[in-house]
């Protein structure tokens, strides 16, 4: 403990990770009833945060070996249970991404939660969320990962249901902690055959080639298998991934946080935590390419049917999550980490922005905030379509650097089905993000469009309120919104420094990442298989193509803004549906869980057990009741028992 | 028998002293003095904590084995000891016991009726449970067990709610018959082991053939686990749960149903480990049926106080799959289960009885929308509901652990059934929080004050110690690992 104060790494680690528990604490039990104190501890305890994430990130960006630090919390016989830090580049990177995001989104949340009667209770969660999540980045082992990993999953239900009066959000927070615990079912059972195969759980060991040879290969794929269950939940991937646009509840900047930038892609990281471990097992990354893949298109689907805002954006969150999946899975340890990496920043981008429109028109519905004037707001205009640019793969913008590069490590595939998903994921990424972007920068006059209903009164008087709106309120909101565009912008030419952090390094688990991710990523630069200009011309293609697609219909002049999906109503119905998912799901709840097992066990409690135990209670009784016609109170008839009963002793005494 | 120091001062017939002592003083006080009989209840369960709490931080962990023992002999012919000490399984119960009793009596600190009767029978109520929980002499065992069994009827019965008489009389009528089956049990034994002796220790040593241990055990399993709630035996708890006034809920799902599992532990295992190994299997299968059954009964249900009832039967299963594994681990995250349930259920209840007081309802189509009214009073509850999950940094998170991990190990088909089983305790543990307190603002409880800080202390002292011990396993585990590891050890031989 000691050396704790004496180390500044540890001091820094510690600090930054538990500060926003002690100001989630402080708020909870002493600054409930003020809300701008609640607001500063938070922001002033996410902001070390910040520091300290960046102090470590530029002190250990050279430091060679991962540093580890860890005591144990729990000693349970053979069963040991550590807190503490494994810090190399790859927890560095996602410490940082969590701790800026979560940063810039609590001083957005300012002027966007500014008046909610919750206001402190939102700043608890939200520092709640800050110390679940960094405790979790840094976790030397998967049994501290996991324990973090399901208290951040509580931050998620609480901020899911943030709103519990409205119905639909109470349900959402619960839908998404169940299906999450779902997946995290088999992600717990993974472990325990782990901790029965390995005996201790340790990352680094984990991932250590040797360790392999002493659980059988079989165990190692059924546990592989089984911890990407924890993905599946955690990161939406199908078939658990209606959950995700559900959670849309929430207040925008918890989506532009928790389910988008960085909680969903808590699973991903996981997955890249472990990555030489699933590296061991074929099988196990063969499923997770095919199950990214489906999740990646049939999001991608349903982001074209939809009119909600934020649903476009969460379904494109699900579908870049599959994405980043494809790429881990197909080997590429650094393409797919890089796509998380940009992607944490321009979809918090596009959260944010889009949080400022419905802040300001109070719906949800593109169309309709394009129609009143949506892109007069000239700072979240400019600043979303920078995102979806980045988003949709266009140069020199974030996205377009990580999508080649998870697109270079499918080119290299055997299977060249993979890298023909991933182009046509481009294609209608592409599309669907411009459809938004078209309509809210050319809107029709609302006789144009047919089929939408104006949610009355959505846009009253805030034209009234735009002058004052454009006070501290607007700032705090606009700030962070800029300073994501700006790393948007960036963030793609770090690639080959980032490249080098997370690969260049003497770790073994970084070493053996390199040996897949960096072949693949050379082959590629090399030209084998399909050429690297021939992919960097195919994806633009895809890019570009669905741009154009996407202004043939809904961006020209003369366009109708119907979508080719309305020439098709069934598909339209399949897509916004969410391909029936949610309807089987449904029905699986109803007809096996509620009245199937619920009815059957409830009815054998009451008939059966409790039914069979008072009909022996009933049968005591009613004998008892036979029985007490002898006790029939007249004193000579119990005279006359008596005595015959002495006269059957005596006579046996007599005659024995 | 391991070491063995008789303490200085008998601080284990202290705590039982305190509500024997309290009893007496509640009954000479007159009629109608309620505010001084709850302050006197108050007092002496106040005197029961701190002496508990006082050998819970006092119990040597590098020494283990028994402490503060007090052994006397009473019964020379019978072999009958006054025998009261403390090792690493029941420190942790009597510290839960003493915990329940005092914010039991901060709950019932509104009750008007009948108070003084009330009062003396709780305490009798929890004298026999501190009984069982500290005495090493089977004959005690018993005494106390039925001690602590006799009040009940009445507290439900004269107390009590919905279908009290029926649930009351139900739950007797089991815990009865439960007891019916340990007295041959223990007077089995007695009369195998030579008549000599009562001592739990005396006749560990003197140990038992094969088939004695299976009868006897069998008997114990079942006596005892109808008090655990163990499946199918579990229908009168939700009953008697529902029946019974929030204070009685309290002991009732947060010690006695303990006192159950205790002693399949301390009588049944310790005395007949070849019966456990014999029938551990029909114990995990049971087990495992009561955690998924629970669960899924208690999605079913529209009274608060069942579905409680349900979790709590869920929850045992826990306890006894973790026992069934007769590992380190499953033992040491049984009776951390133990602890961890008593403290969880006691602030379930205990919530629900403010709203039940206020809104005179607990039947959730009715409530809704409560966190509004009530914030406070609701984030109670919702806490308990979250320590019931499995949510990390709750005490029950890390027992259950332990048990999944040794059930998954020793008994790989059952121990994944159980751990499915969290899926369908999280729905119904979230559905519950959401139809009772989520939701429109509820007009016909608008006009409800959120609770006091006075009354709110029981539930802010249940909570406390959920976190505290959720932050810190290790304070606990410790002490219940210096117990279980030599207990582990000795089944092995």
């Amino acid at each position: 403990m000691m050396s704790l104060f004496r180390d500044p790494i540890l001091l820094a680690a510690a600090l930054g990770t538990s500060l926003p528990f002690l100001s989630m604490a402080i708020i909870l039990i002493f600054t409930r009833h003020n809300q701008r104190l609640s607001a500063s501890i938070s922001v002033g305890s996410v902001s070390t945060s910040v520091l300290c994430a960046l102090y470590l990130l530029i002190t250990l960006s050279h430091a060679g070996a991962p540093i580890q630090y860890e005591f144990p919390w729990l000693l349970a016989d053979d069963i040991v249970i550590p807190f503490g830090y494994l810090l190399d580049p790859l927890s560095l990177l996602m410490l940082n991404i969590v701790a800026v995001i979560s940063f810039l989104v609590q001083v957005y949340s300012i002027g966007y939660m500014a008046g909610d009667p919750g206001f402190s209770r939102y700043y608890a969660f939200q520092s709640l969320f800050a110390w679940a999540m960094m405790s979790m980045v840094i976790a030397p082992s998967m049994l501290q990962l996991f324990i973090f990993w399901e208290l951040v999953g509580l931050a998620s239900y609480l901020l899911i249901g943030y709103y519990y009066e409205k119905w639909s959000a109470s349900q959402a927070g619960k839908k998404a902690f169940v299906m999450t615990r779902l997946g995290d079912i088999g992600f717990f059972l993974g472990l325990i055959i782990l901790v029965l195969g390995f005996g201790d759980l340790s990352i680094v060991r984990m991932n250590e080639a040797g360790q392999a040879h002493n659980i059988p290969q079989y165990l190692l794929t059924i546990s592989a298998l089984l911890i990407f269950g924890g993905v599946m939940g955690k990161s939406a991937q199908f078939p658990l991934l209606t959950w995700l646009p559900d959670a849309m509840e929430g207040p925008t900047p918890v989506s532009a946080l928790l389910h988008s930038a960085t909680m969903v892609a808590a699973g991903v990281y996981m997955f890249g935590r472990i990555f030489p471990f699933y590296s061991m097992s074929p099988e196990a990354m063969g499923l997770a390419l095919a199950i990214g893949t489906v999740t990646m298109l049939l999001s991608s689907t349903m982001a074209m049917a939809t009119y909600d805002l934020k649903q476009v954006w969460a379904y494109s969150t699900v579908s870049q999550l599959g994405f980043m999946v494809m790429g881990l899975a197909a080997g590429g340890y650094f393409a797919g980490v890089f796509h998380l990496t940009t992607h944490a920043g321009f979809k918090a981008l596009l959260f944010l922005c889009s949080g400022i429109f419905i802040h300001e028109y109070h719906t949800n519905d593109f169309r309709i905030i394009g129609r009143q004037g949506g892109r007069k707001l000239l700072i979240p205009m400019v600043c979303m379509t920078v995102g979806a640019l980045a988003l949709s793969g266009i140069f020199p913008f974030s996205g377009f650097f990580s999508k080649e590069a998870v697109l270079g490590v499918l080119a290299n595939h055997p299977n060249k089905l993979w890298l023909f998903a991933g182009l046509l994921g481009a294609l209608m990424t592409a599309y669907y993000t411009f459809r938004l972007i078209f309509f809210m920068l050319f809107p029709k006059s609302a006789g144009e469009v047919h089929g939408e209903h104006d949610s009355h009164g959505a846009g009253h008087g805030h034209d009234d309120h735009d002058k004052e709106h454009h006070g501290y309120i607007f700032w705090t909101m606009a700030v962070p919104v800029m300073i994501l565009a700006a790393i948007s912008c960036v963030l793609g030419f770090s690639q080959s420094s980032l490249e080098h952090f997370l690969l260049g390094q003497g770790t073994v688990p970084a070493q053996l990442a390199a040996s897949h991710g960096t072949e693949a990523h050379a082959v590629a630069h090399e030209g084998h298989g399909i050429g690297h200009y021939a992919l960097l011309l195919a994806a633009v293609t895809m890019a570009v193509g669905g741009i154009l697609w996407a202004f043939f219909e809904f961006g020209r002049k003369r366009a109708t803004q119907e979508g080719f999906l309305r020439l098709f109503p069934k598909v339209e119905q399949l897509f916004a549906a969410r391909w029936y998912m949610d309807a089987f799901l449904r029905r699986f709840l109803d007809d096996v869980i509620y009245s199937g097992f619920t009815n059957l066990f409830t009815r054998n409690d009451r008939r059966i057990i409790d039914g069979g135990i008072d009909g022996i209670c009933f049968f005591t009784i009613g004998s008892g009741r036979l029985l007490s016609f002898l006790q029939s109170g007249m004193l000579q008839y119990n005279l006359l028992v008596m005595i015959a009963a002495v006269g059957v002793v005596v006579l046996y005494l007599l005659l024995a | 028998m391991t070491s063995m120091e008789m303490a200085s001062f008998p601080v284990l017939t202290a705590i039982l002293m305190s509500t024997i002592v309290g009893l007496l003083v509640i009954v000479f006080i007159p009629d109608g003095r309620d505010k001084l009989i709850k302050q006197v209840s108050l007092a002496f369960s106040a005197i029961g904590l701190l002496l508990s709490l006082w050998v819970y931080l006092n119990y040597d962990v590098q020494k283990g084995g028994l402490q503060f023992v007090e052994r006397y002999l009473w019964v020379k012919g019978l072999g009958i000891y006054w025998f009261n000490a403390v090792d690493g399984i029941n420190a942790p119960m009597l510290l839960l016991t003493a915990v329940v009793l005092f914010t039991g009596v901060l709950t019932m600190w509104e009750l008007e009726v009948r108070v003084k009767e009330f009062f003396a029978f709780m305490f009798l109520l929890v004298a026999g449970v501190y009984g069982v929980f500290m005495s090493m002499d089977l004959f005690w065992i018993f005494v106390w067990y039925d001690v602590s069994l006799f009040p009940m009827y009445p507290l439900i019965a004269i107390w009590g709610g919905t279908r009290k008489e029926y649930g009351g009389m139900k739950l007797t009528l089991y815990l009865l018959a439960g007891s019916a089956l340990i007295l041959p049990g223990i007077i089995y034994l007695w009369v195998q082991g030579g008549s000599g002796t009562f001592d739990l220790f005396e006749l560990q040593r003197i140990g038992f053939t094969p088939h004695v241990q299976r009868v006897a055990f069998v008997m114990l399993y079942l006596g005892f686990g109808i008090l655990a709630g163990v499946w199918p035996f579990h229908t009168w708890s939700p009953v008697g749960h529902v029946a019974a006034p929030t204070a009685v809920s309290m002991i009732h799902a947060g010690v006695l149903m303990k006192l159950g599992a205790y002693g399949i532990l301390r009588l049944g295992m310790t005395l007949c480990p070849e019966g456990l190994s014999y029938w551990s299997e029909l114990m995990a299968l049971l087990a495992t049926v009561g955690i998924v059954y629970g669960a899924f009964v208690g999605l079913a249900q529209t009274d608060l106080k069942y579905v409680i009832g349900y979790s709590s039967v869920s929850h045992m299963g826990i306890v006894g799959l973790g026992l069934s594994t007769m590992t380190v681990n499953g033992i040491n995250g049984a009776v951390f289960q133990m602890f961890a349930h008593g403290v969880m259920t006691a602030l379930l209840f205990s919530s629900v009885g403010y709203i039940y007081d206020r809104t005179h309802t607990k039947m959730i189509p009715d409530l809704g929308g409560l966190s509004r009214t009530m914030p406070v009073a609701s984030a109670f509850f919702i806490i308990a509901a979250f320590a019931g999950i499995g949510v990390p940094f709750m005490a029950s998170f890390w027992a259950e652990l332990l048990v999944f991990i040794s059930a998954v190990k020793t008994y790989p088909v059952r121990g994944i059934l159980a751990v499915s089983g969290l899926v369908i305790s999280a729905l119904f543990m979230l559905r519950v929080v959401q139809k009772t307190f989520y939701g429109e603002k509820n007009e016909k409880w608008e006009h409800i004050p959120d609770v006091p800080f006075f009354l709110a202390t029981p539930r802010i002292i249940l909570v406390g110690t959920i976190l505290f011990f959720g932050m810190f396993p290790r304070i606990m585990l410790d002490v219940i690992q210096s117990a279980v590891i030599p207990f582990v050890a000795s089944l092995s031989v």
